[in-house]
C-alpha cells in the first residue's frame, strides 16, 4: 500500500512537470504562464480538480512510443469561479509544443461532454502548436470531434476561449465556434496559414503578430473579443465575465443581490443629447449611469466602435446591453457594427439574457464599400436576430431612430417588450434634409422654401410624439429616470414566455 | 434698496451674486448666451434672458444687450461680476443714461483707474509707493527695447487695458523685449480693442499682495486687509489666501493706509482691489487699482465676516457703510483654490468637455465651495477654464491648508481634467506650508507641469489599506452570486498582495464586525468606512485618522487619488501575484515621433512642411482654444516625415497633427 501511494505520488509530481522544468523556463521566459499555472488563476484556489492525469498517447510511429508524457499536453478537470461550476482544459505547451493527439482530444471532449450533461460552462486555454503530426489523421480525427462538439454545445453552454499561444491552421476553428475568444499581447496569434505560407503564395511579408496577433483580431478582424497585456490579466477578466453568464441555457441568468438602489435618478442624464442634432455625445455615459454600480463588461470595445455591446446588471441580473455610439461614425450601421451586434443578440437570446437597446442611428452607412461587401445581407442579420429573439427585449430611443435602421433596433415591429423614447427622439424615415428634397424635390432650387420646409418636417417629426400615437412607443421618458423605468420594465417581464414556431433551425442570412 | 438686480456675468460669480441677492430679498436677473442656456445661474435666478451667440464679443460683452436685458425685464441695477464689462466705462456712461444704476465704482473712478499709465501717475501723486517704469505711448518695437534698456532689464510689458494675467509679457534681453511687445501690442487689440502698452521695471522675487477696499458715496473708504497672490502661474492666480503669511501689522496699515488714500483720490465707492508687488524687504509698490469685485474676494470675507457682493450693492443702493476702520475683523485664516478644467500634466492646457462626474465636496462654516458648473454640464471652449472655487477656513494656517486639501481630497471631477491634483500637491509643498514664496513659487517648483500619475505618495498604509478594502467590498459582493455549487461556496481569504504603480506588497484583511483591520509590515490599521461599491469617494477613518480617497474602477485596477498623487492599485491573490511577476514589463509605444493635439481646439496653421528639418524649441503649429493661442514647438531637432492635419481643421485630444522621420 505505502507502495503505491509512494507511486501515485512520483505520478503525480511527474505529471504535473508536463514537459520539465527546463521548457517550463522556457514558457516563461516567452511571457507566458504554464498550463496549470494559468487554471491555478483562472479558478477559485483549490477547487481545481484534475481528470486524466495520466492519460498518455499511444502512437508508435516516429519514435514516440519512447516519448511519453502523462497528461499528454493538455490538463482537463472542473472547478469554481466564485463558487460556480467550471470545466477547463487548459493546453500545455511544453509538452510536445501543446500539440493535440488523439488522446489530448479525448481529454477535452471528455470536459466538453460532462459539462454538457451537468450544464456548466466550458473554457478552454489555447496554447498549441497544432495538429501531432505523428499521429497523422487520428490526430485531426481529434480536432473534428472536439468541433462537433463546439457546436453541439453552442447555445446550451457558454464557451469561452482564451488564446494564450499559437493557433494555427484547423486549430482555430475550436475557439473560432465557441461565444468568446479573448487574446494576449505578443504571445498569442490566430491565423488559417502563417506568414511564411502568407509569403510563398502573396508575397505578402507579414509578423505573427501582425497577421493574427491581439490586436489585429480585436481591432480589425472582430475574430477575438478582448485583448490583455498578459496573462494574469486576462485570466482574471475572464473570472468576471464569467459572473454575467448563466451555467447553461437551462438557466436563468445569475443574481446578485444588488444595493444600487432601482430608483435612482440621474438628473445629468437630461443634459446627455446636445441641442445640436449633428453633434456627438458618449452613449457609455448613458450606459454606466443606468446600470447597477456603474459596471459594463465590454465585448469587442475596439472593434466596430459605432456600436457597442456588453453585460451588466440591472436589480442585480444580468442584461445585454446593444447601444449605437454616436460619438463613431454618427453611429451608423455598417457591415462590422450589424455582425457585431447580431451575434451578441443571438448570445443573450440563447442564455435567457435580456437585452436593452438603446437607440441613436442616423440610418445605414451608404457607399459602394458597403454594398459591394454585402451590407445587406449582413445589416440583416442584425435584422434576423432582434426579430428572432424571444428574451424580454427593453428599447430607448435617445435621439435618432432613422430609417430601416429604426426597424432593426428591436422596435417595437420586432416584438420589442417595451420600447421608450426621451423628449429629444427623432423617429423618422430620414433626417429632415433628405426627406425635404424628395417630398419637395420642385422647389429644390428655393433655398428659403426649401429651409422653411425642413423647419416644418423638422416640427412635424423631430419627436417622439408621431410613433407615440401609433403606439409604437410606449412611452416618452426623461433621461434621468431611465434606470428606474428600465428595471421595472425588467421586473414586469421576467417571466416572459414566447416561442417562435418550431422548425430544425432558422436560415439566417450568412 | 433695489427689488430687481441684473447680473451681466456668468459661471460661479453670476451664482455667487445671485445668492447674496436672494438673501437680501432681491429679484434675480440672469444674461446667458446660446452656449450658456443650460448653465447653473440661469437656473438659479429668477429670470434669464438670452444676449446672444457662445462668443463673449457677441453676448457677454455687448453693452447694448445687456441694457436691453434690464429694460425689458425692469432690472434697476446691473452687477458686472468681474471679467466682461467689469471695468468698462462706456458701460457705466450708457447704464447711467438709462437711469440704470452699475452696483460698482462710479465711471471717473473706472476710468482713473483703467489706464494703467494714468493710475499710475495718479497713485504717485497720492503719496501711493509706485515702481520706475516708461508711461508714455510707445510706437514700434525698437522704441520699446530702446525704453527697456533705458530702465534696466528685466522689464514688464503690460498692456494699458489688460488684465487677468492677459496682454502681458516679461522680457530679460532685447530680443524679447521686441517679440514680447509685438504680441503683446497684438493681444490688447484683439482682447480688449485698445494696443496701448507701458513697460515698467520686473521686480524679482516679488510677492504679489493686494489690498481690499470699500468705499461708499459718503467718503468713505475703509481697507479689509490684504491677500496674497503670489501663488500664480504665468500671473493667473492659482491659490490665495488671508491674510498674508509674508507681511507684519505695520507692513499691512502702511500697505492699507495707501490704498486708501488711493481710493479716496478716485471717490471711490464700492468694492475695489488696489494690488501690490511686495519686495523680500517688505518694501511694496502699487500696481494696479481693480475697480471691481476680485475672484478671490471669499478669502477676505471669511475673515472679515463681511459679504463683499451685499456691501457694494448697499453703497450703490446709495446707504452708507455701517463700520469703521477699527471694526474689521481680522479672523483666523482663508485659503482658497482655483479650480479650473485645464491640464498639469500637458501645460495646463485648458480642458473642455462634459462633467460627467461632478461632486464638490459638503459645504459647511469652514468649507465654501463657489461654482457655476454641475454635473452634466458643459465645460465650453468658449469662456474661461475655471469652473468652481474652493475656499476653506481655519483657525491658523495650517488649518485652513488642512481643511483645503481634505475638501481637495473629496472634489470628484471627471470628463474634463483639472488641477485639483495639482493644488493639492502645492499645498502639500513644504515651502509652501513655511510661506516662502514668490510669484515664481510654480515656475520654480513645478517646471514642467505636474503630473499625479507620477508624483510621490506619502501615505503609502492609507492607499494599501484602502485598496485592500475595496477589493474586498468587491470580493464580497462577488461572493453572494446565486448558483454556487453547494457545501463548496466562494469564500474570500484574508491575505492578499497589493500592487502599488506596479510594486507588490502584502496584506492580511480581516474583517471585525463593520471594520476591515488590514496587517501592513506587521502592524494592524483598522479601517473604518461606510464605502460602497462605485462610491467615487472612500470616506473613512484609519486607526481614528478621517479622511477621504477617491476610488475608480478601471478594468482590473482601482485608481486612487489622494493629496495630489494618484495611484493605480491591483490587488490580487499572493499566487496571481507571484506569478504576475513573471509576466515581461512591456515597453509603452514610442509615440515620440508623433505631434498629438494636447486639446480639443482649432488648429490655427501648421507652421512647417513635410521633409522639413526642425530645431528643437522650434514653432510646428498653433492650435486656439479658449480664446488662447497654444504654440506648439518640437521638443528636440528632427525632421518632418508628414503632415496630418490641415489648418482650420478642428482637433481632437491625441489626433495626430505631424509626423517625424524616425531617426
Amino acid at each position: 500500500m505505502q507502495d503505491i501511494i509512494r507511486k501515485l505520488d512520483e505520478k503525480r509530481e511527474k505529471a504535473r512537470l508536463g514537459g520539465g522544468q527546463r521548457r517550463i523556463d522556457a514558457q516563461h521566459a516567452r511571457g507566458k504562464l504554464t498550463a496549470r499555472e494559468r487554471i491555478e488563476v483562472l479558478l477559485d484556489e483549490g477547487s481545481f480538480e484534475e481528470w486524466d492525469m495520466f492519460k498518455e498517447h499511444r502512437c508508435t510511429d516516429f519514435g514516440m512510443a519512447d516519448e511519453s508524457v502523462p497528461g499528454d499536453g493538455v490538463v482537463t478537470g472542473y472547478g469554481t469561479i466564485n463558487g460556480r461550476l467550471v470545466f477547463v482544459f487548459s493546453q500545455d505547451f511544453t509538452v510536445f509544443g501543446g500539440s493535440l493527439s488523439e488522446s489530448h482530444a479525448e481529454k477535452i471532449c471528455k470536459v466538453m461532454d460532462q459539462a454538457m450533461k451537468v450544464g456548466a460552462p466550458v473554457i478552454g486555454l489555447n496554447d498549441s502548436g497544432g495538429a501531432r503530426i505523428q499521429e497523422g489523421v487520428a490526430s485531426l480525427g481529434g480536432y473534428a470531434e472536439v468541433f462537433q462538439r463546439n457546436v453541439m454545445a453552442s447555445g446550451v453552454i457558454p464557451q469561452i476561449s482564451l488564446v494564450m499561444g499559437p493557433c494555427a491552421g484547423g486549430a482555430v476553428y475550436s475557439p473560432s465556434m465557441t461565444d468568446f475568444i479573448f487574446m494576449v499581447r505578443d504571445s498569442s496569434y490566430m491565423f488559417v496559414t502563417g506568414p511564411e505560407v502568407v509569403k510563398t503564395v502573396t508575397h505578402e511579408e507579414v509578423t505573427a503578430e501582425d497577421l493574427g496577433g491581439a490586436t489585429t483580431h480585436t481591432t480589425k478582424s472582430g475574430v477575438a473579443d478582448l485583448a490583455f497585456e498578459n496573462d494574469v490579466d486576462a485570466l482574471m477578466y475572464t473570472r468576471r465575465l464569467f459572473n454575467y453568464l448563466p451555467l447553461s441555457n437551462r438557466e436563468k441568468p445569475p443574481v446578485r443581490p444588488s444595493t444600487d438602489p432601482t430608483d435612482r435618478l440621474d438628473p445629468s442624464l437630461d443634459t446627455l443629447v446636445p441641442a445640436n442634432a449633428n453633434q456627438p455625445y458618449d452613449m457609455k455615459e448613458l450606459i454606466l449611469k443606468i446600470v447597477d454600480d456603474g459596471d459594463f463588461f465590454e465585448i469587442q470595445p475596439d472593434y466596430a466602435k459605432n456600436i457597442v455591446v456588453g453585460f451588466a446588471r440591472m436589480e442585480g441580473s444580468t442584461v445585454g446591453i446593444v447601444a449605437n455610439q454616436p460619438l463613431v461614425l454618427a453611429g451608423c450601421l455598417d457591415i462590422k457594427s450589424s455582425i457585431k451586434a447580431a451575434r451578441f443578440v443571438r448570445f443573450c437570446d440563447a442564455f435567457n439574457i435580456p437585452v436593452i437597446t438603446l437607440v441613436d442611428v442616423p440610418g445605414f452607412m451608404p457607399g459602394t464599400a458597403q454594398e459591394y461587401g454585402g451590407i445587406i445581407k449582413h445589416g440583416a442579420k442584425l435584422l434576423y436576430a432582434y426579430a428572432e429573439c424571444t428574451v424580454p427585449k427593453v428599447t430607448v430611443i435617445t435621439r435618432k431612430a432613422y430609417g430601416g435602421a429604426y426597424d432593426v433596433m428591436s422596435s417595437k415591429h420586432l416584438r420589442g417588450d417595451v420600447n421608450f423614447a426621451w423628449p429629444s427622439a427623432e423617429i423618422a424615415v430620414m433626417g429632415p434634409k433628405g426627406a425635404v428634397e424628395i417630398i419637395f424635390r420642385e422647389e429644390k432650387n428655393d433655398p428659403a422654401k426649401i429651409t422653411a420646409r425642413e423647419a416644418e418636417y423638422r416640427e412635424k417629426f423631430a419627436n417622439p410624439f408621431i410613433a407615440g400615437k401609433r403606439g409604437f412607443i410606449d412611452d416618452v421618458i426623461m433621461p434621468s429616470e431611465t434606470r428606474k423605468r428600465i428595471c421595472r420594465s425588467l421586473a414586469m417581464l421576467r417571466d416572459k414566455q414566447i416561442e417562435n414556431p418550431w422548425r430544425k433551425h432558422g436560415n439566417i442570412p450568412l | 434698496m433695489f427689488d430687481k438686480i441684473l447680473i451681466a456675468n456668468r459661471g460661479e460669480i453670476a451664482c455667487r451674486v445671485i445668492r447674496t441677492a436672494r438673501r437680501m430679498g432681491i429679484a434675480t436677473v440672469a444674461v446667458y448666451s446660446e452656449a450658456d442656456a443650460n448653465a447653473l445661474h440661469v437656473e438659479l435666478a429668477d429670470e434669464a434672458v438670452c444676449i446672444g451667440p457662445a462668443p463673449a464679443r457677441e453676448s457677454y460683452l455687448v453693452a447694448d444687450k445687456i441694457i436691453a436685458a434690464c429694460k425689458a425685464t425692469g432690472a434697476q441695477a446691473v452687477h458686472p461680476g468681474y471679467g466682461f464689462l467689469s471695468e468698462n466705462e462706456s458701460f457705466c456712461e450708457a447704464l447711467e443714461r438709462e437711469g440704470i444704476v452699475f452696483i460698482g465704482p462710479k465711471t471717473h473712478a473706472i476710468a482713473a483707474m483703467g489706464d494703467k499709465i494714468a493710475s499710475k501717475k495718479l497713485a504717485k501723486e497720492a503719496g501711493v509707493n509706485t515702481i520706475p517704469g516708461w508711461n508714455d505711448p510707445i510706437e514700434s518695437p525698437e522704441r520699446a527695447v530702446e525704453i527697456a534698456r533705458g530702465i534696466g532689464y528685466p522689464v514688464m510689458i503690460k498692456a494699458s487695458a489688460g488684465g487677468g494675467g492677459k496682454g502681458l509679457r516679461v522680457a530679460f534681453n532685447d530680443a524679447e523685449a521686441h517679440e514680447g511687445f509685438a504680441s503683446c501690442v497684438n493681444e490688447a487689440k484683439n482682447a480688449f480693442n485698445d494696443d496701448r502698452v507701458f513697460i515698467e521695471k520686473f521686480v524679482e522675487e516679488p510677492r504679489h499682495i493686494e489690498i481690499q477696499v470699500l468705499g461708499d458715496a459718503f467718503g468713505k473708504v475703509v481697507y479689509l486687509n490684504e491677500r496674497e497672490c503670489s501663488i500664480q502661474r504665468r500671473h493667473q492666480k492659482v491659490i490665495e489666501e488671508a491674510p498674508s503669511p509674508f507681511i507684519d501689522a505695520d507692513t499691512r496699515r502702511a500697505m492699507g493706509e495707501q490704498a486708501v488714500k488711493l481710493a479716496k483720490a478716485v471717490q471711490y465707492q464700492s468694492a475695489g482691489t488696489v494690488e501690490f508687488v511686495v519686495g523680500r524687504d517688505k518694501s511694496f509698490y502699487f500696481l494696479e487699482m481693480n475697480t471691481r469685485l476680485q475672484v478671490e474676494h471669499p478669502v477676505t470675507e471669511l475673515i472679515t465676516g463681511l459679504d463683499l457682493v451685499e456691501q457694494m450693492i448697499r453703497v450703490a443702493a446709495g446707504q452708507p457703510l455701517t463700520f469703521d476702520q477699527a471694526d474689521v475683523k481680522l479672523d483666523g485664516w482663508a485659503m482658497e483654490a482655483r479650480i479650473c478644467a485645464e491640464d498639469p500634466a500637458r501645460g495646463f492646457l485648458p480642458s473642455v468637455g462634459r462633467l460627467v462626474k461632478y461632486r464638490p465636496p459638503a459645504q459647511s462654516d469652514a468649507v465654501r465651495v463657489d461654482t457655476g458648473v454641475y454635473e452634466g454640464g458643459e465645460v465650453s471652449m468658449h469662456y474661461d477654464s475655471m469652473i468652481a472655487k474652493l475656499i476653506c477656513h481655519g483657525r491658523t494656517r495650517d488649518e485652513a491648508i488642512a481643511r483645503l486639501r481634505d475638501a481637495l481630497d473629496a472634489f470628484v471631477i471627471r470628463g474634463p481634467n483639472h488641477n485639483i491634483a495639482f493644488v493639492s500637491s502645492v499645498l502639500g509643498h513644504e515651502r509652501f506650508a513655511a510661506g516662502r514664496f514668490t510669484t515664481a513659487f510654480i515656475a520654480e517648483e513645478y517646471p514642467q507641469g505636474f503630473d499625479p500619475a507620477v508624483a510621490g505618495f506619502e501615505d503609502a498604509p492609507l492607499l494599501l489599506a484602502v485598496a485592500a478594502s475595496v477589493h474586498q467590498r468587491y470580493n464580497e459582493r462577488a461572493s453572494r452570486i446565486v448558483g454556487q455549487m453547494p457545501g463548496h461556496e466562494f469564500r474570500i481569504k484574508p491575505e492578499a498582495v497589493v500592487r502599488l504603480r506596479g510594486v507588490g506588497h502584502f496584506v492580511q484583511l480581516e474583517v471585525e464586525g463593520d471594520d476591515h483591520v488590514v496587517m501592513i509590515d506587521g502592524k494592524p490599521h483598522r479601517l473604518v468606512s461606510d464605502w460602497k461599491v462605485s462610491d467615487p469617494v472612500y470616506r473613512g477613518e484609519l486607526d481614528g485618522r478621517p479622511f477621504e480617497v477617491q476610488v475608480e474602477r478601471i478594468g482590473l485596477r482601482y485608481r486612487l487619488q489622494h493629496r495630489g498623487v494618484r495611484v493605480d492599485a491591483e490587488v490580487m491573490s499572493p499566487r496571481a501575484a507571484e506569478l504576475l511577476a513573471r509576466m515581461p514589463v512591456k515597453a509603452a509605444p514610442d509615440m515620440s515621433r508623433f505631434l498629438l493635439s494636447p486639446m480639443p481646439g482649432l488648429l490655427r496653421e501648421v507652421s512647417v512642411k513635410p521633409g522639413q528639418a526642425v530645431k528643437a524649441g522650434e514653432r510646428l503649429a498653433v492650435i486656439e482654444a479658449m480664446k488662447m493661442e497654444n504654440i506648439l514647438r518640437a521638443e528636440r531637432d528632427g525632421v518632418v516625415e508628414k503632415v496630418s492635419a490641415a489648418a482650420g481643421e478642428s482637433l481632437a485630444v491625441d489626433q495626430v497633427i505631424l509626423v517625424f522621420a524616425g531617426s
